[in-house]
């Protein structure tokens, strides 16, 4: 069994190198490729100076266009299993076999990693929270798949789906449509329980008003995948 | 009834609109693919100046009193189709445009690789010259 974790960054410099060893610790068993969505700040020559496995996109294409270039990646090195993982410490490397054994065991093709199963751990602002359940509950509607963490950006999936994300991936905010796209094409969805930490330090990259923005486009996308089957 | 005034600025802003398109299509700053739909309402617009017959049977049928007015609405969702295919056209070109971003990160890495690679095996060699 070959594992790729894809880790996503944009100017992670101050987090990078602890994500990696932690990585390193906890799973010695998995590959990895950092995906340097072009940041601007030290990321790029901290993974040269420490000899990490990196690609570099050459402009910025969001999270959704590294996360599937991570997809691609996957595809052409022929893993069997993809894991995605935050560049900020948010994901803790120690529930990575969490995440890998409903995949392993052929009870799932879709695991995410969730932070509301358990209750424990950072849980997001309560406004957040209140979104996060809306959407939850469109995608339960529309899909008839119940997943608690739709935002949960810590997430396993088989080959069969590294091969469907490398072909089409969601763009902005892509981790609910993901869900959906996830569940139209027959995936089996499972959620499985992890702690997740505060951001160690940067920004998240959804801000207050732009959760409305993120509701409305996740209630389209919902909509459209309706539509197409 | 349309006036004969407003057939007449139709007619002129038609053809500016004519020479405008084809000077452009042929010093191809205009590629004829995307161009096919407004080639194709312009000649819409000199069907209806040319029979203003149709223009009232339009409004009559819409419910629109003034034949200006019926223009400006034929014009106006004209324009609105245009921008949606055109919306579509930038979806697609930035599709392709990803898909080329991640390739490229994907090929740079394997060239790093083997330049890596070679660095380390053209190091002795150097040494033994020496």
């Amino acid at each position: 069994m070959k594992i790729l974790i894809i880790i996503p960054v944009y100017n992670e410099g101050n987090n990078i190198e602890k994500v990696i060893s932690r990585l390193k610790e906890n799973a010695p068993y998995v590959d990895y490729i950092v995906v340097n969505d072009c940041s601007s700040d030290n990321t790029v020559s901290l993974c040269k100076k420490n000899g990490f496995h990196y690609i570099s996109l050459p402009v910025n294409l969001g999270i959704g266009g590294g996360v599937q270039a991570g997809y691609l990646y996957a595809l052409e090195h022929n893993y069997d299993i993809a894991i995605q993982m935050d560049g900020d410490g948010q994901h803790d490397a120690k529930y990575i076999e969490k995440v890998l054994k409903p995949i392993l065991e052929d009870q799932a093709d879709i695991v995410i990693g969730s932070r509301f199963l358990l209750k424990e751990g950072f849980q997001s602002s309560k406004l957040r929270r209140t979104g996060i359940n809306f959407l939850s509950f469109l995608i339960k509607l529309c899909s008839g798949t119940r997943v608690k963490d739709v935002t949960s950006g810590f997430r396993a999936v088989n080959k069969k789906f590294i091969k469907i994300y490398s072909q089409e991936y969601p763009q902005d905010y892509p981790e609910p449509e993901a869900i959906i796209a996830g569940a139209f094409h027959g995936g089996r969805i499972r959620e499985v329980p992890v702690v997740m930490h505060e951001r160690e330090s940067g920004s998240s990259s959804i801000h207050s008003w732009k959760i409305i923005y993120y509701m409305i486009k996740v209630s389209i996308a919902i909509f459209t995948y309706r539509l197409k089957f | 009834m349309i006036s004969s005034s407003l057939r007449l600025f139709l007619t002129i802003g038609l053809t500016l609109y004519f020479l405008l398109i084809f000077s452009l299509l042929k010093r191809r700053t205009l590629s004829l693919k995307y161009t096919l739909l407004w080639i194709f309402g312009g000649f819409g617009m000199g069907i209806l100046i040319i029979f203003p017959q149709i223009l009232n049977w339009f409004i009559h049928i819409v419910g629109i009193k003034l034949a200006s007015n019926g223009v400006f609405a034929i014009i106006l969702f004209f324009v609105l189709i245009i921008l949606i295919y055109i919306t579509s056209i930038v979806s697609k070109q930035s599709d392709i445009l990803k898909r080329l971003v991640q390739e490229n990160a994907l090929l740079e890495k394997r060239i790093r690789e083997i330049e890596d690679k070679m660095d380390k095996e053209s190091a002795p060699e150097d040494e033994k010259k020496e």
